[in-house]
């Protein structure tokens, strides 16, 4: 793809710089992907805002559907399939997008988080339990196993914690993804204060321990806006 | 008793061993081929700032002699002293690499390891294999680093492309025609320091603040037009390789500092201490280490002032304990405000979060037609941080004495006590851009003495 002259002089730079790989940043907030013939990608349903070439999209099928289990059962469908040649543009209301490449490693993500991902990588989608459930940040956990590339969504430059140096603790509702193998707890700071209007804000924080790293996002809205768009 | 680690693993220093002088062996056997092993001293940036700390064949020794290459011995490839009560507070990280010499690969190595030695034992120990690599030329081992206010090691055996070259400008080093690393050094002036040395280091100089130079801006500005570029090395180019890790490196958490740092444009750290109390808005944490304590924070003056804004209360909360926070709220803007003395006033709904200790009070300004009554500011004063969100980057405007100045009561942020809010004027705008949408928007004069700037953002709550 040739980079060629766009009208206008200060718009031209923002074409988009060829690159190599299968997912791209193009800017903070948008994901490039490189769909080829036989390397379908699953994008959240509502995300694309561009697309090149001959690109195709459709629900799920139905035996990834019943790989997503509980999650794909709803209404709608939480991820479309993309198929054919061409470049798909993919964006979430301007959040910041993080482009990660696994390497046979598994990455457990919010579902409302998830913006693409390839197809040949394995899902598992596990029910939000326990403390995790209060917070806004929707229902459903999907880990991410394999080799291959993911973009997921932050509101938000997002920082990259080790927990392998010190337990962190996360509010839940900035909580992104994380490495799987870490030991999850939750740590309660409600008070009895808070019963009477006199809470602190944060009363429930998910400990992560153990060798591995969490993604915390500076924001505490995790309104899901494509869904809320419907 | 030796301490097995592993890849990625991370100790602290003072679990292995008391003491601050450490002898650091690299081994490395791989047939046929040899090794150049380098620490590199770098800033809080994960920059080679100060290249008196790039510690290799042709440098033995950093200024002060905190960090001393040993040479071969005892088994040991090549070996290190460190005297980490000597590194100077600029140098944040000390990192040893190994660099193939000449033509070969990692993939090559038999077997290597990175032992820790103090007082004569050795504590810690991070062995790898040439399995763990594949063409790589070089290898960053391990790191010592500060986090905490305390010494770390890190077992990091990551792979490199490109040799010691490559490696040096990806520390921000420069490589100058007559010492690159290809020339043949090979006489390595080993001034054979016993480990266990006596505490008191040969050259105890006073430690100098290496000079921050000037960090080179992209491209290896300092390879000369004609040098000859390895043909292997095209660039160092770590996120190519695939990993989560490696993937989200720059989104990794900035290194260790105490009181307020600014981790990104919308996430701003603070560590806090015994006695060293934080107040935040309500809700703030997004996520913290160590353990800290959140609580409500009532006074006098904050429910009063939680009672006169209606629709936008300031709540506040108290952060005590020891642990490093995070602070954000909706990703917006923050910045890191550090007042030496100054007076500064800021919208109520625009402070983040505060060093408790800081002087601060809740001052009105009342006007004709103001929301709420009036425009309710907190004043701080005397020395300590505050931390302002603004939605999108603000502007600061210099208060001038003749022609005023005048903001937006809504987008206003801050402004300087010196600087008087003598009027306020209403200004009557009606947006026909919506329908049945007529505002009135509420223009503030500012004037005073030159000096006093006052902080507008680009949005109008």
């Amino acid at each position: 793809m040739d980079t060629q002259p766009l009208p206008g002089q200060g718009i031209g730079h923002f074409a988009p710089a060829p690159t190599g790989a299968r997912m791209a940043n193009h800017g903070a907030a948008m994901c490039r992907v490189a769909v080829t013939a036989g390397r379908d990608v699953y994008a959240k349903p509502g995300a694309m805002v561009a697309y090149e070439g001959f690109l195709q999209y459709e629900p799920l099928s139905q035996s990834f559907r019943s790989a997503l289990g509980e999650w794909a059962s709803g209404e709608r469908t939480p991820l479309m399939s993309w198929s054919g040649d061409g470049t798909l543009y993919l964006a979430d209301y301007g959040a910041d997008v993080l482009v990660l490449q696994l390497d046979d490693e598994s990455l457990s993500v919010n579902g409302s988080h998830l913006l693409a991902l390839d197809a040949g990588l394995a899902c598992r989608v596990e029910k939000v339990k326990g403390p995790a459930l209060l917070a806004g940040t929707g229902l459903y956990n999907v880990t991410v196993s394999g080799s291959g590339w993911i973009a997921v969504t932050s509101r938000g430059v997002p920082v990259v914690l080790d927990c392998a140096e010190a337990e962190t603790f996360v509010d839940p509702d900035a909580l992104v993804a994380w490495t799987t193998g870490l030991k999850v707890k939750a740590r309660s700071t409600l008070k009895v204060g808070a019963l009477i209007g006199r809470g602190s804000g944060e009363a429930v924080q998910l400990g992560f321990g153990g060798s591995g790293f969490v993604v915390v996002q500076p924001s505490e809205d995790t309104s899901d806006r494509l869904k809320i768009r419907g | 008793m030796t301490r097995e680690l592993v890849k990625a693993a991370r100790v602290r220093i003072g679990d292995l061993t008391p003491g601050t002088d450490l002898y650091i062996g690299v081994q490395i056997s791989a047939p046929g081929l040899s090794f150049d092993i380098s620490c590199f001293g770098l800033d809080a940036a994960e920059r080679l700032s100060d290249d008196r700390y790039f510690v290799f064949f042709n440098q033995p020794a950093s200024p002060e002699g905190s960090v001393r290459l040993l040479g071969a011995q005892s088994g040991d490839t090549e070996s290190f002293r460190l005297l980490l009560d000597q590194v100077p507070e600029a140098v944040h990280k000390l990192s040893l690499t190994a660099t193939v010499d000449g033509d070969g690969r990692m993939s090559q190595v038999s077997a290597g390891c990175v032992r820790i030695v103090a007082g004569g034992e050795e504590v810690g120990r991070y062995s790898f294999t040439g399995a763990e690599f594949s063409t790589e030329r070089a290898v960053m081992l391990a790191d010592v680093y500060r986090k905490g206010g305390e010494w770390r090691f890190a077992a990091v055996g990551q792979g490199f492309d490109g040799g010691l070259r490559a490696l040096l400008e990806n520390f921000g080093g420069e490589v100058l025609e007559d010492d690159a690393p290809q020339a043949p050094a090979p006489t390595v002036p080993a001034p054979t320091v016993p480990a266990q040395a006596d505490p008191a280091g040969p050259a105890r100089a006073s430690v100098p603040a290496p000079a921050p130079a000037p960090a080179p801006a992209g491209t290896p500005a300092g390879v000369p037009a004609g040098s000859p570029v390895p043909p292997h090395a095209p660039a160092p180019a770590p996120a190519q390789q695939p990993g989560v890790k490696v993937s989200l490196v720059k989104y990794a958490e900035v290194p260790e500092q105490s009181g307020w740092v600014q981790q990104n444009p919308n996430l701003v750290r603070v560590t806090v201490t015994q006695g060293r109390d934080v107040l935040a808005l309500h809700g703030s944490m997004v996520a913290y280490q160590g353990k800290a304590d959140f609580a409500h924070e009532s006074s006098g003056m904050l429910r009063r002032l939680t009672a006169n804004l209606t629709g936008q209360q300031l709540r506040l909360m108290r952060v005590s304990g020891e642990g490093q926070v995070f602070l954000a709220d909706e990703a917006s803007q923050l910045h890191v405000v550090r007042l030496e003395g100054d007076a500064l006033c800021v919208s109520a709904d625009r402070v983040l979060a505060f060093d408790a200790g800081i002087e601060h009070e809740v001052r009105r300004i009342e006007g004709e037609g103001l929301p709420n009554g009036g425009l309710h500011t907190l004043m701080f004063g005397g020395h300590g941080t505050v931390v302002i969100k603004t939605n999108g980057t603000p502007v600061v405007l210099p208060v001038t004495p003749a022609p005023e100045t005048h903001a937006d009561a809504h987008a206003l942020v801050a402004w300087t006590r010196g600087a008087q809010v003598i009027t306020t004027a209403p200004v009557r705008i009606r947006r026909s851009a919506y329908a049945g949408h007529a505002a009135e928007s509420y223009s503030l004069q500012f004037r005073g003495a030159p000096g006093n700037f006052i902080v507008v953002q680009p949005f109008e709550v």
